[in-house]
């Protein structure tokens, strides 16, 4: 019955890679910010997900499940290279431009990679792959909460105005 | 969405999706079902128990060991065995380390020399892995992953040829390989320098190899790269250029007499490409072989 599933599973996740190879793609490269790690990142996710799919025991959180293993290679291959950046509060303050900046445009070019790994991973995964915030946490591992929290926080720096989001977090 | 979100978006989707891409994932998902095809069914289980009683007997009773090799076929069989093997599965801390050893070599100086220096190895493997273990765990944890096992490359009447594989995993993995080739008449470990009558191999193999690379990377459009100028990469890019083979380059000699010179993963080639292998033409080499004893 186990490996009825899985081979069900299988054709389901070749199916899902193939749709969404660049979906998956551009999540690794935000993070590694290099074509070829991405690649590699994108290739090293699809073998680990195959040797464990049978462990996946409902196919609907497949795509979630590989987002979550997408995200954790990543992260690890940022780890080994050493170049993944904890940053704390105050650290942050001081880096972020200042509240009254003139040359808006100019900002929002490059906002999104200002914003340090932890929030910016909530922002894509919530708001451009269209995931649950209950999803995201599950992905990032934490709490719902902290989710919650940490694209607040996020929105806040990236400066928009929170009234277009209270509707989707306020019961998420 | 708020306006700024969704020329964030836009800039996000902008990045560009390399051509590399579709060969990449294809690839991964052809090997992906290999390597669940590996995984043994329950059934194989049974039989897995049984070959491993069968080594353990061999490893453990010489008796049983003398017997099986007076007995003509199974005594042709024990060559390579494992010898041994780690194993840690833990959440996100996996190892596999299996120790070949060699049997039934008369030279015993060889057989014990190789299979002491499997053991220290796959020994060595193992403590760093579980020393770097704790180090992640003090950390707050990670992923850890190192398979390590052997393959006979070549087994014949005159040559014995096994790689050994090491596969780090700490998020993406490379790959290490180490070949011993074995002269089973002789009983004479074989190195590469020792195959041609001077040092001009160097060249005569690196000039046929680059060659070779080019034209794999114009013959599959560019789905295979190397490092190298021409060979599939705009030269701007090509950093760390090949250039030549290392005088002890590993390799081994195939079950046809002709030379396979390997690299590592990310030795000449990105990543997705994994370990590479070459095989010289033994046309290219005459000038510089020995003999033709062992390739021909």
């Amino acid at each position: 019955m186990k490996t009825r599933n899985a081979f069900q599973h299988e054709e389901v996740f070749v199916q899902l890679i193939r749709e969404q190879k660049e979906r998956f793609y551009l999540l690794a490269y935000n993070y590694t910010k290099n074509e070829q790690d991405a690649l590699d990142v994108v290739q090293d996710s699809i073998q680990k997900a195959m040797l464990s799919l049978d462990r996946l025991e409902n196919v609907e959180y497949m795509r979630s499940w590989f987002y979550k293993i997408v995200v954790r290679t990543a992260i690890d291959f940022l780890r080994k290279h050493k170049r993944l950046q904890v940053t704390d509060d105050d650290t942050l303050q001081y880096l972020t431009p200042a509240q009254e900046d003139v040359y808006e445009n100019v900002d929002l070019e490059h906002a999104l990679d200002e914003l340090p790994i932890m929030y910016r991973e909530v922002v894509i995964l919530h708001y451009f792959e269209d995931l649950k915030l209950a999803d995201v946490a599950n992905i990032l591992n934490i709490k719902l909460s902290t989710a919650k929290s940490r694209l607040y926080k996020a929105l806040k720096l990236l400066k928009i105005q929170l009234q277009d989001v209270k509707g989707e977090t306020a019961h998420g | 969405m708020d306006e700024k979100l969704k020329e964030l978006e836009k800039q996000y989707n902008e990045v560009s999706i390399p051509k590399e891409l579709d060969f990449v994932v294809e690839n991964a998902l052809k090997q992906g079902k290999k390597k669940r095809k590996k995984r043994a069914p329950q059934w194989l289980l049974g039989s897995a128990a049984a070959a491993m009683l069968f080594t353990a007997g061999l490893n453990v009773s010489p008796a049983m060991a003398k017997t099986l090799s007076d007995i003509p076929v199974v005594g042709s069989v024990v060559k390579v065995l494992t010898w041994t093997e780690y194993k840690v599965a833990e959440d996100s801390y996996d190892a596999d380390i299996k120790v070949p050893s060699i049997e039934n070599l008369d030279n015993k100086d060889l057989a014990n020399a190789l299979n002491e220096k499997y053991r220290s190895e796959g020994k060595a493997l193992y403590d760093d892995f579980i020393a770097e273990v704790g180090d992640l765990k003090a950390n707050g944890g990670g992923h850890l992953g190192v398979d390590s096992g052997y393959d006979v490359k070549t087994d014949n009447d005159q040559i014995l040829s096994i790689g050994r594989y090491i596969v780090n995993t700490v998020g993406s993995s490379s790959t290490v390989m180490h070949y011993d080739t074995i002269d089973k008449q002789n009983e004479i470990l074989i190195t590469l320098p020792m195959l041609f009558k001077d040092d001009h191999y160097i060249k005569t193999i690196s000039e046929n190899i680059k060659e070779q690379m080019r034209e794999q990377a114009a013959a599959s459009n560019q789905e295979k790269v190397y490092w190298l100028k021409g060979a599939g990469i705009p030269d701007e890019e090509v950093s760390d250029e090949f250039t030549a083979v290392k005088a002890d380059q590993q390799f081994y000699i195939s079950d046809k007499g002709k030379l396979v010179i390997s690299f590592d993963k990310y030795e000449v080639a990105p990543g997705y490409m994994g370990v590479v292998e070459f095989e010289i033409p033994t046309d290219v080499l005459k000038n510089d072989l020995v003999s033709s004893t062992y390739i021909h």
